[in-house]
């Protein structure tokens, strides 16, 4: 038993004792234990979902696809889209993810890193680990808007989520409106869909940083992070 | 691991799991929902569980990660007094076995205390102490050193003392 380890003794006034006898215990119930084994049932054991909505779903799509042809015609062509607004709700999208399913193994990143670069395309010659507000938790390549660039997770010490994308920039033109004055650089800020985000250009990629602190003090935050990336992580295009 | 066996074995500390996310979230059915994420999140990485460890702790290093990510910015909202110490938690008391009234109160007393423990403390002390784990595998669960680990325990109990006599 794990009390005996510590310092060796039970001289705790019988907490530990008291614990194991008298805290309640909470078993799960019987619904959360049915729903647990439907989880983990191997996806070939389950009825297929199409089974169940196969026919309706393409009766949906036929008549959609019908009138899509109908109206086609009549419809106003869409405006170009801007690059980079594809590249940030990409980046949004991403840093959701992370959010919801982002793993937190700093021990596996160094691992990780190389992985990351060789199958990214882009390199990095230093890259920003972390200290004692935030660490590097996770990276991994990653696939947006077309581009093939390298996804760096961040933690800070509190548990926000800071996600750093750098993917090839190509065409994509940063806007000068939105551009903050940071330590030495200027990058694009902005906030966007209850995310924050920093933007700018690096040679010839474009890096984008997100995060869920928005609020004027957590920007502040935000930008102290981006200081310390930006100053210690130099990317570049290995092909 | 084969799959099967894997799921199998994984299902065995469905309780102790539950009984652990009961006491972070103190909430039945964030509990439930911490529990089934942890489920899954196991399912999907159990290809980097390494046969022969301790499946037990690893999946305790997943539900407390996940609470992590997913719980702590809520309960941060929650009300906090001045020490610190989350205010107006009611303390769950479902499935507490039927016993007499003072025995009942002892629980309650006990269950209310704990909750006024911080994470860092209530974690390592429930899974060394009730869960009977090993403090080396409670280190790795809380990403700490062992030495560490050791001392929230004692300062938890420390704590946990000081509690219980304010309900004397």
């Amino acid at each position: 038993m794990a009390t005996e380890q510590i310092d060796g003794q039970e001289d705790d006034g019988g907490v530990g004792r008291l614990l194991r006898e008298r805290l309640t215990r909470h078993p799960a119930p019987a619904m959360l234990r049915a729903a647990v084994r439907e989880a983990l049932e191997p996806r070939a054991a389950r009825q297929p979902w199409w089974m169940l909505w196969g026919a309706p779903a393409a009766t949906a799509v036929a008549t959609a696809l019908v009138m899509l042809l109908w109206i086609a015609p009549s419809l106003p062509s869409a405006p170009g889209i801007d690059p980079a607004q594809l590249v940030v709700r990409a980046v949004l999208a991403e840093h959701a993810r992370n959010i919801f399913w982002g793993e937190s193994r700093s021990d596996v990143v160094p691992a990780a890193l190389p992985r990351a670069m060789e199958e990214s395309g882009v390199a990095l010659n230093w890259v920003f680990t972390g200290d004692d507000d935030i660490r590097l938790v996770n990276a991994k390549p990653t696939y947006l808007e077309g581009r093939r660039g390298i996804e760096l997770t961040y933690q800070d010490a509190e548990g926000h989520t800071i996600t750093y994308v750098i993917v090839p920039g190509g065409t994509v033109v940063l806007p000068e409106r939105g551009r903050v004055q940071i330590d030495r650089w200027k990058p694009v800020v902005r906030r966007e869909n209850g995310f924050s985000l920093i933007m700018w250009r690096q040679q010839s990629l474009l890096c984008v940083m997100a995060s869920d602190l928005v609020s004027d003090e957590d920007l502040g935050r935000f930008k102290e992070y981006f200081v310390k990336v930006r100053s210690s992580t130099e990317p570049y295009m290995v092909y | 691991m084969a799959d099967d066996e894997f799921r199998q074995q994984a299902l065995q500390h469905l309780d102790a799991l539950h009984n652990l996310a009961v006491y972070l979230t103190r909430n039945g059915s964030e509990a439930e929902d911490l529990v089934q994420e942890t489920y899954v999140r196991a399912m999907r990485f159990s290809h980097r569980f390494q046969p022969g460890t301790h499946l037990r702790a690893w999946l305790f290093q997943i539900l407390r990660n996940t609470f992590l990510t997913f719980y702590r910015l809520r309960e941060r909202e929650s009300a906090i007094s001045e020490d610190g110490v989350p205010e107006g938690e009611a303390p769950m008391f479902h499935d507490a076995p039927s016993r007499d009234t003072e025995s009942a109160g002892a629980h309650m007393d006990l269950d209310r205390a704990l909750t006024r423990l911080p994470e860092e403390f209530k974690t390592p002390l429930l899974l060394a102490e009730v869960e009977g784990l090993a403090l080396e595998d409670v280190a790795r669960i809380m990403d700490c050193p062992v030495g560490t680990v050791k001392s929230r325990i004692f300062r938890a109990k420390e704590r946990l003392r000081g509690f219980l006599k304010d309900y004397q």
